[in-house]
């Protein structure tokens, strides 16, 4: 008989994003020593079980949507590969930048690639099915389940389970609080029209990653340099971006600029270890009112803007009930259609997925030297910018589809943040 | 799957067995073989993990076992509801032509007694739209509107069957406001049901039916004398009164959940 999951609000808002990225989330971890592939298959089996919708294939009948449990074998889950050392890092890339259209069996493709007695463990996934908050946590639950059934035989089966509802931000609210909340009809879009100064879209564009890694030294001075203007680290490359795309796309200085910034709306649950894999993640604006005298005008621009959301109790809230009310009343296709209206998709926006703990990802007592996880590649004019960090470097990674010029335009773009990053921390 | 065997019975030890635990052990017994296959499929070839994935999709055997053992209840009675009901409806019909035909005969008031074929036939209508009712409440609340209108039959069938008992055996005069009165019913009883069942947006419900409840007993009220049509029509503007009492008691209380955001727009400070 079929097995059907609900397709959640997230789950056809990622949908509905189609035209502005191709909904993949991608990790990359490298490791010293070869990692077992017949206990990576047995954790990963069991973790498809767990999870039934990484094995789902996304139905759209126009009237509603839904998730059908598909079939598999995990040799279609996982691919293989031994390329030559100097081959590693396009097969790599390679693998990354493959896209898993929704309606296919298989949400999430890994693979390991052997070179040299090291690994390289790449991972890609449907942005439907979780975001980058859980997809950290689904990497350090396989290294964990890893390790245990390596080294003492506990069979792989310490996985979340529960509820992939978006309501679930709801639930540690009182009942006052859980009335407002579902109250907030308030429709949250970005209006700003600037835009990253990519070329025009062409046929010929193809995926790319851009990376750029900020050594651990600057990582602690931006640190240190950050608690002394009452910054975050995300503030810090935030305000780096804001001051980089002014020279980069020369904004006039008296424009004010805005950049979505992802956050977590997991912060209003207080314990997630019942619930299931999904997507929990909204955006804030952070506007700042001109690019400012200097980056520390702009940081001090940056600080505000973000502070005046923190203070917020219903931070990401806003328009949840608005989508809820539209896929609810109307057929899937009529409410898409409606939510297109009134939803303008941000043109620049940031991804702070935050530290991947390096102890928590080793595989058999080695930690990943290197790694990196990264959000969807944007379809122009759109970008993300996705900053994680290991070991503490830092990586900053723009996925985009364009072509060799946007590359070098990226790659100008992380020398000024790179440059903009090391004026905020100089004196550190 | 000897395990799993294991993993049941230990779970479900000491719970007494009339049948229904047998049942429900066979049941997860299959549905445990059914996952073994698809994730042997999947490519799982060590048997512990195997055991231990099935068992951990039952953390809680016990609890599924009494969820088991009350939907099979209710499923039993439901079939033997369902049994009552089909050899119950045509008894009902034969006992009632009986009792029409008994007390027409005993009583030669023949052009009345139709009113207990009418009335059990009725009856009989109402008795299984309820049940229609209740179903339908249990079920999504894009089924709710079926069951309103089932409601708003029931209302009217027994406003015509008052109308009609009224006029064979008294026929007062202004009977017909029976009928209106009946529509009246018909908004009270769709207003509870829409409070009862926390319709959604039930105020437009409410904010309808009040104005029009009132026009209707306005015409009741003016057409039996009760009160003079004029200003009998106050009626009227009362119950446009309340409408907006009861609008302004809502967004009263409502405003009590509006969110105010603590921080003002930090750009416009002096």
């Amino acid at each position: 008989m079929e097995r059907r999951l609900n397709a959640e609000l997230w789950d056809k808002m990622h949908y509905l994003f189609r035209d502005f990225n191709d909904r993949m989330v991608h990790v990359e971890l490298r490791y010293d020593f070869e990692i077992d592939l017949e206990v990576l298959k047995t954790v990963l089996i069991c973790f498809f079980e767990k999870a039934p919708v990484l094995h789902s294939s996304f139905v759209d009948t126009h009237i509603s949507t839904y998730w059908r449990v598909e079939d598999y074998r995990i040799e279609d889950v996982l691919t293989v590969a031994h390329p030559k050392p100097e081959e590693l890092d396009d097969a790599v890339d390679a693998f990354l930048m493959q896209y898993i259209p929704p309606d296919a069996p298989l949400q999430m493709k890994v693979a390991v690639f052997y070179c040299e007695g090291k690994s390289v463990l790449c991972l890609v996934e449907n942005h439907m099915c979780m975001d980058g908050g859980d997809l950290k946590y689904f990497m350090k639950a396989l290294c964990k389940n890893y390790n245990d059934y390596a080294e003492k035989g506990i069979s792989p089966i310490d996985l979340r389970q529960g509820s992939r509802s978006f309501e679930q931000v709801y639930s540690d609210f009182s009942q006052t609080e859980q009335r407002m909340a579902r109250n907030l009809y308030k429709n949250v879009c970005a209006k700003d029209t600037h835009q990253f100064p990519l070329t025009p879209d062409s046929i010929r564009d193809r995926s790319f990653i851009a990376r750029r890694k900020i050594g651990a030294d600057m990582f602690d001075k931006i640190r240190s340099a950050g608690k002394k203007h009452g910054a975050t680290i995300n503030d810090m490359l935030v305000a780096a971006y804001f001051y980089s795309l002014y020279e980069l796309a020369e904004y006039p200085e008296s424009d004010s600029v805005t950049i979505s910034c992802a956050i977590d709306l997991r912060r209003h649950i207080k314990d997630v270890s019942d619930e299931g894999l999904t997507n929990h993640t909204a955006f804030m604006q952070c506007s700042i009112p001109e690019r400012g005298r200097d980056i520390f005008e702009t940081l001090k621009y940056v600080v505000r803007s973000s502070n005046r959301y923190k203070k917020d109790k219903f931070m990401g809230l806003y328009g949840l009930p608005l989508l809820k009310m539209a896929y609810g009343i109307l057929p899937h296709t009529a409410s898409e259609e409606i939510i297109k209206i009134g939803y303008s998709n941000p043109l620049i926006a940031m991804s702070n997925i935050g530290i991947l703990e390096a102890d928590k990802l080793a595989l058999s007592g080695h930690q990943p030297y290197d790694g990196y996880m990264t959000g969807a590649v944007k379809y122009k004019p759109y970008v993300l910018l996705s900053a994680t960090s290991l070991n503490r470097v830092l990586t900053l990674a723009m996925c985009v589809r364009g072509n060799d010029k946007d590359r070098a335009i990226v790659e100008r773009f992380f020398d000024l943040l790179e440059e903009n990053v090391r004026a905020l921390t100089c004196g550190e | 799957m000897e395990k799993c065997i294991d993993y049941i019975e230990d779970s479900l030890a000491g719970i007494p067995d009339d049948g229904t635990l047998y049942r429900y052990k066979r049941k997860v017994l299959e549905e445990m073989d059914a996952r073994a296959d698809e994730i042997t499929h999947a490519g799982l070839k060590d048997d512990q993990v195997m055991t231990d994935l099935l068992c951990s999709e039952y953390p809680d055997l016990k609890s599924g076992f009494q969820k088991f053992a009350e939907e099979d209840r209710l499923k039993r009675r439901a079939r033997t509801r369902r049994k009552a009901i089909l050899i119950g409806t045509p008894l009902y019909v034969l006992l009632l032509v009986a009792l029409y035909l008994a007390v027409s005969f005993l009583t030669g008031h023949w052009a009345q007694t139709w009113l207990i074929i009418v009335g059990g036939i009725f009856l009989l209508v109402l008795f299984l739209s309820g049940i229609g009712v209740k179903k339908l409440c249990t079920m999504r609340r894009l089924f709710h509107p079926i069951a309103r209108v089932l409601i708003a039959i029931d209302v009217m069938l027994v406003a015509v069957y008052v109308f009609l008992f009224c006029l064979m055996l008294f026929d007062p005069p202004h009977i017909w406001v029976v009928l209106i009165g009946g529509v009246i019913a018909l908004l009270i009883a769709d207003a509870v049901f829409a409070a009862v069942t926390r319709q959604k947006l039930a105020i437009i419900n409410y904010l309808i039916y009040i104005p029009a409840g009132s026009a209707l007993l306005y015409v009741i009220l003016g057409g039996i004398h009760a009160v003079p049509w004029s200003p009998g029509w106050m009626i009227v503007l009362l119950g446009v009164l309340a409408d907006i009492l009861v609008a302004a008691g809502v967004m009263i209380n409502n405003s009590r959940y509006i969110y105010k955001q603590e921080v003002e727009d930090v750009w416009n400070e002096g």
